[in-house]
This record gives structure tokens, sequence and C-alpha cells, in this order.
């Protein structure tokens, strides 16, 4: 057992609002220098959608993750023999259109314009070329309703989907849609770390969070092609690649990251993991119906004496094992097992988990009118709005048991808390109810309890991050203990 | 004296003393380097005259490419003849009477300048010259069989000129640098300085098969003699080169536009089937999602679009 530690994190998106709060303040921080004006370390897609970059999900085009080949875990997008054949263009790499050509609006045209018969317009302006352009497409087009037919209906996870399937999706007016915010997942086998000819790219020993060195890079871009979320992205102004860095100096500090910080509808956990290593590869071999349990059996129990132990071996410190005790992200995952991972065919293993959406049918079309329905907010998941279907080739790779499991739980708790608060269900309908979605009394308090009343203190048990201790690695902090200090440019004498 | 001051005086003092060795080593080299490069200028006149003057001149055997030599001393007085042999062309240029009407009876072919001439050297040419003309012995001329060309001779001709079958002391095929009219749609190499580089007319310039047979047993202008100083062509293989040239002279005008064209069209079409090739075998490689995407939404009419919502 090779015992480390991660920083995990836990997007319910039963809660989101789609606000885009968590991108503006990742924006604002993080990405609003030259270079950089197209990244979003954080986005919101809109689901249905094809999400940013377009279609990222479909690996046939952008060959991102990884696969088994006779039993070998391999990149799709590059090896040994690929990159000799493309070491002057990597293929499968996303456009900037596949992105969308970062803009602003020619404000000080409102001031200046020469006096005419009409108002004067703020006509868009390339942030790359500095150029007029015609706005084709944006990071978010679904949610800016620029061509949502088009997008929504060529979302990858629609496959496999019955015709009558999809149109319970689109029935009303298509517009049904649910909101799925990403940023790097930060994962346990990164296909961009695995990647990178430089070396540039790596997971942080601590607490697992990737981050590339901007000096090491060399702009070849393998990490872009390789990550299958496309949450690498390349500079064109410093020409070198930058990720998601998990806000590392506001966590190093105590601090959530800037998104989960800011986030209004407060549907981000973050907390340490503890995980088995030694079995990373392994279970990323597994067949596909099987990674979401292999994936679960890799955390380890922060309770267990020998886990605890190893962890101590491994140089683990006391109060991460603490933080990973209290973790909310272990609680959603391991215990309760109602988040999970996105997209878990890619195989690199993401520590970012999703508890999928409830979305209860609100309203069916009669005739041109539409009619709503809300006395049935507790409908049975199997006929929800939003196929089971679609939400298991989201988080299941299209088996369905993983996402029913979690759907079921969430609405026996809804029940049982009905039952308990308002009264107007029976009891013991809501108990048995509970039973059934494998759940109990007490967890469904502790359900109830993190996902509603959940403050700042119980989103986000951030481990210590012992810097002092990485510091002490290269530099003796007594080193100048003794030296000569500034001094006194006049100095002080004994008397007047 | 403290003791680490010391130490550190004679790790440098040892560093001076390597140094010094290492100049003395360097100058022994390049002394060595010398007295081998000597012996080349060691060559008596006669060598000088076989490798660098017979090719185009004899003494008593009649004119090659250049005028006979014998008895020159009588033609032209010694400050002539050291005035001109290094510089053939500044004589031209100065339009020296004599010099002119020796460019006319040589066909407008000017004298290469013969190298590694130096002016004791030139003198002991001259001296020998002038000796081997008094004593009536002859140089040069030989070595060529005067039988007329076979159907061998040309095939044979034409596998060494295009280099499929290589010169046997390892020089370079002729058509790396040169062409004639007769050698097919490509042509050959147009590496030599023009005119050279086209020897259909070589047969005419150089004046006829002695001439000529001569001139490539030790080719004297500065290239050639370059090249093939150390890899000399075999008079069975001058033979038979000179039967293609010959060939070329009595069948074909010049080594017209009509290869450059072939090449280029060629080339052309070459690399037009490549683009296809290779935007066959890489059709499906990435280009573009999002755009088309849309594209293909927007072609197929959207009836989706269409039948979607009321609004």
């Amino acid at each position: 057992m090779d015992v480390r530690s991660q920083i995990a994190m836990v997007f319910h998106l039963d809660k989101c609002i789609g606000c885009h709060t968590c991108s503006i303040a990742c924006k604002n921080i993080w990405t609003d220098r030259r270079g950089t004006e197209y990244m979003w370390w954080n986005n919101v897609e809109t689901k249905p959608g094809t999400g940013y970059p377009t279609r990222w999900e479909d690996q046939d085009r952008y060959a991102g993750g990884w696969e088994v080949n006779n039993g070998d875990l391999s990149l799709k997008s590059t090896g040994k023999r690929k990159v000799i054949f493309n070491i002057f263009h990597n293929p499968h790499m996303p456009t900037m259109d596949d992105y969308y050509e970062p803009w602003t609006y020619d404000y000080q045209h409102l001031f200046n314009a020469p006096e005419g018969s009409d108002q004067p317009t703020a006509r868009p302006v390339s942030m790359v070329t500095g150029e007029l352009i015609n706005i084709e497409s944006g990071p978010n087009w679904d949610d800016d309703l620029g061509g949502s037919p088009i997008y929504a209906a060529n979302d990858p996870n629609l496959a496999g989907l019955t015709p009558e399937q999809r149109e319970q999706l689109f029935a009303v007016e298509r517009l049904v849609f649910f909101y799925f915010p990403r940023i790097c997942n930060h994962c346990l086998n990164p296909g961009c770390v695995a990647a990178c000819p430089s070396g540039a790219l790596y997971k942080r020993g601590e607490d697992g969070i990737v981050l590339l060195d901007q000096k090491r890079c060399r702009g070849w871009r393998s990490c872009i092609a390789a990550c299958p979320y496309k949450k690498v992205f390349f500079n064109w102004s410093t020409g070198k690649s930058e990720k998601c860095i998990l806000c590392f100096p506001r966590v190093e500090t105590g601090q959530a990251p800037a998104c989960f910080h800011s986030c209004v509808g407060r549907i981000r956990y973050l907390g340490v993991l503890l995980y088995d290593a030694s079995r990373l590869e392994e279970v990323a071999k597994l067949p596909n119906e099987q990674l979401v349990e292999g994936q679960r059996s890799l955390i380890l129990d922060p309770n267990d004496p020998a886990v605890i132990a190893a962890a101590r071996a491994n140089g683990v410190a006391d109060s991460t094992i603490e933080s990973a005790q209290k973790s909310p992200v272990y609680k959603y995952v391991k215990l309760w097992k109602v988040a999970l991972p996105p997209h878990i065919e890619f195989r690199t293993l993401p520590m970012l988990f999703y508890v999928p959406p409830m979305s209860p049918v609100m309203a069916h079309r009669e005739g041109n009118a539409v009619a709503h329905d809300s006395e049935d907010l507790f409908h049975d998941i199997e006929t929800a709005r939003v196929p089971m279907k679609f939400l298991a080739n989201l988080f299941g790779a299209g088996h369905e048991a993983h996402v029913r499991y979690a759907l079921k739980k969430q609405k026996a708790v809804r029940w049982y808390r009905r039952a308990l608060t308002v009264g107007d269900v029976d009891m013991t309908l809501a108990q048995r109810m509970l039973t059934e979605a494998d759940c109990t009394p007490e967890e469904a308090d502790g359900i109830y309890q993190l996902t509603s009343l959940c403050s700042f203190d119980d989103r986000f048990i951030i481990p210590p991050a012992h810097r002092e201790e990485a510091i002490q690695m290269f530099e003796d902090p007594l080193e100048h203990k003794q030296g000569v200090g500034f001094g006194f440019l006049s100095g002080p004498h004994r008397g007047m | 004296m403290n003791p680490l001051t010391h130490s550190f005086r004679n790790q440098r003092t040892a560093g001076l003393l390597s140094t010094a060795f290492r100049f003395l080593l360097a100058f022994a080299v390049l002394v060595l380097l010398l007295a081998l490069a000597a012996p080349a200028q060691a060559q008596d006149a006669a060598t000088f005259f076989k490798q660098n003057c017979s090719s185009c001149h004899t003494i008593g055997a009649g004119r090659l490419a250049g005028p006979d030599l014998k008895n020159v001393h009588t033609r032209r007085d010694r400050a002539w003849l050291k005035q001109f042999v290094p510089n053939p062309r500044a004589m031209i240029d100065r339009g020296d009477p004599y010099v002119l009407k020796l460019l006319q009876s040589a066909n407008g072919v000017v004298m290469p300048p013969p190298q590694g001439l130096t002016e004791s050297r030139l003198n002991e040419i001259l001296d020998f010259i002038e000796a081997e003309s008094k004593a009536g012995r002859i140089w040069g001329g030989g070595g060529l069989s005067d039988r007329p060309y076979t159907a061998a001779d040309f095939v044979l001709g034409r596998a060494l000129f295009s280099g499929e079958k290589p010169l046997a002391k390892g020089g370079p095929a002729c058509i790396s640098c040169h062409t004639v009219g007769t050698l097919g749609s490509f042509g050959g190499g147009r590496l030599a300085p023009a005119p050279q580089y086209d020897l259909t007319r070589v047969y005419e310039r150089l004046g006829g098969r002695k001439a000529l047979g001569s001139w490539l047993s030790a080719p004297p202008t500065p290239t050639m003699n370059a090249i093939f100083k150390q890899h000399p062509i075999e008079p069975t293989e001058a033979f038979a080169l000179l039967s293609v040239v010959e060939d070329a002279a009595a069948s074909s005008g010049e080594a017209d536009a009509v290869p450059l064209l072939n090449f280029f069209l060629i080339g052309l079409g070459g690399a037009v089937a490549g683009l296809v090739i290779f935007g066959t075998v890489w059709r499906g490689r990435f280009r573009s999602v999002r755009r088309a995407l849309v594209r293909g939404e927007l072609q197929r009419g959207s009836a989706s679009l269409t039948t979607g919502g009321e609004r």
C-alpha cells in the first residue's frame, strides 16, 4: 500500500444555478493577461451542449486520454513512435475557433463617434488581432442562446439515446438544461503529465495538484492534445502552456480556491482523500463498467489504523490525515457514493466528482400550450427530464447503475426530509424508500446537512500545507541567523 | 608563508607550465605538417608538364586544344611568356595582338591559368620546353586510339556519362555538371559555368578528338583539375566518352530549353500528385470542429431547427 494524499473536489450539480461567478472569479485572478484572453480555467457548460472547446468530449476527434492496448495503458494522442512522425505539428489540437476568438467592444466609439443620424454602437473587436470581428461563437454559446439548437443537438453524450429519450429531453421548447461547471480535475493518472516531452508538468507530491512549470515548458503542446478534458491551454503570447493551479497560493494559506470561495450556489466542496497509489495502473486498465467502482476502491478509509500507519510511513503529515478524516469529499464519494467522476472512460482518474442533477418534469406540452405540473416535485427518477442514459454517458462511462444509485439516494433523502419537516408524505413510505436506496436515516441527515446547511467550514476542509517543511528541503532557515543584518546607518552612542 | 597560499601558488605554476607545453606541442605539429606538405613542390618540371600542360599542349606532336609548344622560345621571348602564362585573360583584356590571334585559332577557348605555378616553377618549365625542343624529343599527343567508334563504345560512353557505370578511378559522372543535346527529356546538369556546361559543341571548341582526348587525360580547368587530379579518367573511358560527345556534335544542336521546361512540369506534376496523395491519406485529419459542425448543420437544411420550436 502506497498511501498518498490528494486534494479532491465535489461539485453538486443539483445546486448549480449557472451564474458563472466562479468563471469570473478565476478569470479576474489568473487569466486576464495577454495571451490568456481565450482561456477559461474554470468554465460552466450548459448540458446538453457541446461545451468548451466545442465537443471536447469527442475523443475520436481530439484523441485525449488513455486507451488500453494489448493490456498496456497508452495515450491516444501521442507515443514514442507517433511523436517522431508528428514532431513539427501536433495533430488533434483544438483551433482558436474551437475555443472562441476572444473579443471586447470598441467602447470609445460611443464617446468619440462623429455626430450622425444614428446612435453610435460599440462594435466587437478581437482581443487577439485587434481588428473588428463578427462574433461567431463564445465560451458558452449555448448559454448565450447563440445557436443552441445546433450545439445542444450535437452533444456527444446524446450518443446511444433512443429517439423517445431525445424527444423527452427536448420536449418543452428545447429548453431543458443543467449546468456543468468544469475546472482541471487534478487527475490521479493525468494524461497531460504523461505526454509532456519536457517534463514541465508534474503532480505535486504533498497534495496532488497538477502544475505546469513555466520555466521548463517548451511549448510542444502535447499536454493540450493529451488532456481529454481540454483543461491545459496554450498561451499564444508567452509560447507556453498554462492550466488551473487550483489556486495553490490560496490553498497553502488555508483559503479555498477562488472559484470555490465565490460559488453562489455553494455547490463546491474541497477536501483531502488518501488513496493507494500502488494500484493506480491496475485500476486505470479496468473495463469501462468497473472503472467507477475501481476508482472508488483506490480511496482509502482515513480512520483505518493500517491506512494511517501506512500514510505516516509515506510522509503524509498528521494534520493531513486529520483533515482527510473530516473531508466532505470522502463522504460524498466513498461513504454515500452519490458523487461520480466525469467521463471516467478517459481513464485519467479525475479527482473532481459530480453529484448528478435531479431534473423533475415540471411541464409538458399540450398542443401549442405548455401545461405546468409542479405538484410532481418528487418524481420518478426513471422519467426525469434528462434521460438516465445521458447522465450515464457523462458520469458512468455509459453504464447507468451508479448514476441511478446516486439519484435514487438523493430522491429518498428528499422524501425523508419532506416527511420529517412538512409531514405531507407518509414516513413509513419515506423510510422504505431510504432502505431501497441503500440509505439510513443518519446518512440521510448527513447528506441533508452537507447539501443544504453547509457553511464555509463544512465545505472546505483544507489541510495545512506545511510549506515550511518543503522550504527546509532546499534552504536552511538558520543559515543567515548570525549573519550581517541591515545595521544602523549611524550607530547609537552611550551618553548624550 | 601561509601553507594555503603556498599550495595555491604551486598549482598556478603548474598551470603555466602546462600551457607552455601545449604551445610547444602545437608548434611541433605545425612544423611536421609543413614538412609533409613540402614534397608536393619538389616534383620536377617534366611531371608538372605532364599533369598541367600536356592536356592541351604537346612538344613536337602537333596542335591539341592549344598550340604545339615546340620552339616556343623562338616565337616569343621569355619576358612575354612569363607575363602570359600565369594570367592569359589579362593579356586578352589588354588587347595584345598576338594573343588575340591565338584566341582565334583556339576557337575562343581561353587557356586556364595553371594551378600551383610559381615564378621559379615557370622558369623551370620554360627551360624544360626549350631543352626538349632543342633535343627534338616529343612529348604528349599519343595514347588515344584512332580507330572508329563502335556501338559498344557509345553504350559504354552513355553509361559513363550518366553515371550508371562509375568511372574506374572514382571520379564523378559527367552528368552532375554537364549536359549534351542527345541526353533526353531531363537533360543533364548545369553546374558548370556557361557555356561549358553544354558539351554538344565541345568538339569544335577544343579542336577535335585528339585534342579533347588529351584534354580529358588531365582536365586543366580549376574545378575539374581539383577533382580529376586524384581520380583521373582512364584512356578507354575517355575514348568511350568522346564517342558520346562526337555523336552529339554530329546529330543535334545545343541542349535547348525544352529539358528545363520538362523538368519544371514534371516537378510541378509530382508536387501536385504528392499533395493529392497526402490529402487523401490524411483526409480525416483534425481541421476544425466547431465551424465544420455549424456549417454541416446549416447545409443539412436543419430540419431539426425548423421543426423544433414554434417561436
